[in-house]
């Protein structure tokens, strides 16, 4: 039985039409996704760096791991950013996010369009899809994307990424196109 | 630029098995092939922030909401709703299953072992690693050797009140391991990612 993620990156133009479309499997569960996980299943708390870049760790909470996003929230959810940095073990966030907004280099952020969990043959996934639309009046090219979740520490509330992929193709967003990015979480027997 | 690492992420388990001495009797490692539908199912639960219905180790679907209780495996002595567990089913892993096939029970009366608790490591990172492992060493004093062991898993807290548990992982070991009388079978899981 195998485990793993999946990410999926479509570009199209102002009219629907697909432009590209990138496939293959996430290089990219981070130690994040681990710490959150231990915090559940030995049901105590560990350190982690949240997106801020503060050191304000996890403990076991209900609202950890939420990544299901609304409109406008770029620091939750599935996020893109431009960075080509190369992934490492200790990434707390994007090299270089896309925020939301119409700005020059902004991207509007849709809302997460989770799936229910779906056993096909001899697989159970569910996909998260995220759309980002690019009114900022220029071309953007997407480079890197990943997963932000809410976790609580101690303390704080806060945000972790627990997934980072550099694009294999950068992506090159027209003004008035969108990119989606789909990620499918599977095992297989 | 393409990005030049690879991320691994996997589950792998070790099997030791020793005498009422503490002699090590066999050790037994490998990957684990074996996350199941429930595992699934409650990631989903806590990453939609939502509440699903998820088959327990009954076989019974609960309704599972979002809790910090879900995926929670820290389970005490002698707890066996959750937690590491050793069975003596054969049956190849399924997507479906929902429990092991067939369990050994908590105490001292045949094919029972008496369950210490299950421990967990804080998460290590070690060069391009980030891991931590589960374990659980389970004792047998029923008065004879238990054989024919040959599946082990880990049940996970899904609801605390009223407590519904599923099925995390299953393994079916190579072969079956035999654990004499006063000796134990050590269970280790560790979960880890690669760069």
């Amino acid at each position: 039985m195998k485990r793993g993620l999946w990410y999926k990156a479509t570009v199209r133009d102002r009219n629907g039409k697909v432009l590209s479309c990138e496939n293959r499997r996430s290089r990219s569960m981070l130690g994040n996704w681990y710490r959150i996980l231990y915090a559940h299943m030995a049901s105590t708390s560990t350190s982690l760096v949240h997106t801020s870049g503060n050191s304000w760790g996890v403990i076991n909470f209900g609202d950890n791991w939420k990544f299901v996003a609304a409109a406008n929230e770029d620091y939750i959810g599935i996020v893109i950013g431009t960075g080509v940095a190369a992934v490492t073990i200790d990434d707390y966030k994007l090299e270089s996010q896309i925020m939301q907004g119409t700005g020059s280099g902004q991207m509007r952020h849709l809302a997460s369009t989770p799936s229910w969990p779906s056993v096909a043959g001899s697989s159970c996934d569910f996909l998260t899809s995220r759309t980002f639309l690019n009114n900022s009046g220029g071309p953007i090219t997407v480079r890197e994307s990943g997963i932000y979740c809410r976790v609580k520490g101690p303390t704080y509330y806060g945000y972790a990424c627990i997934v980072r992929d550099v694009l294999a193709t950068p992506q090159d967003v027209p003004d008035g196109g969108s990119i989606t990015i789909d990620y499918t979480l599977r095992i297989t027997a | 630029m393409k990005q030049r690492m690879k991320i691994k992420e996997g589950l792998s388990y070790e099997v030791v098995v020793r005498d009422r001495h503490g002699k090590v009797l066999e050790r037994i490692a490998a990957p684990s092939r074996s996350y199941a539908r429930a595992w699934n199912q409650c990631l989903y639960v806590l990453n939609r922030h939502t509440g699903y219905t998820i088959t327990d180790t009954s076989g019974t679907g609960q309704y599972i909401s979002v809790s910090s209780s879900v995926l929670r495996a820290n389970a005490g002595v002698g707890e066996i709703g959750y937690g590491i567990r050793v069975g003596k089913g054969t049956t190849p892993v399924t997507i479906n299953d929902y429990a092991l096939e067939a369990p050994c029970g908590e105490g001292t009366g045949p094919d029972q072992f008496l369950h210490q608790a299950t421990s967990a490591s804080s998460p290590a990172v070690a060069g391009p690693d980030c891991s931590f492992w589960l374990r659980r060493v389970m004792v047998n004093n029923s008065g004879s050797t238990i054989s024919g062991i040959q599946e082990i898993g880990c049940y996970v807290m899904m609801k605390y009140s009223p407590a519904h548990y599923g099925l995390g992982y299953r393994d079916v070991l190579p072969g079956p391991v035999y654990i004499p009388d006063g000796g134990s079978i050590t269970v280790t899981y560790t979960l880890k990612v690669t760069v």
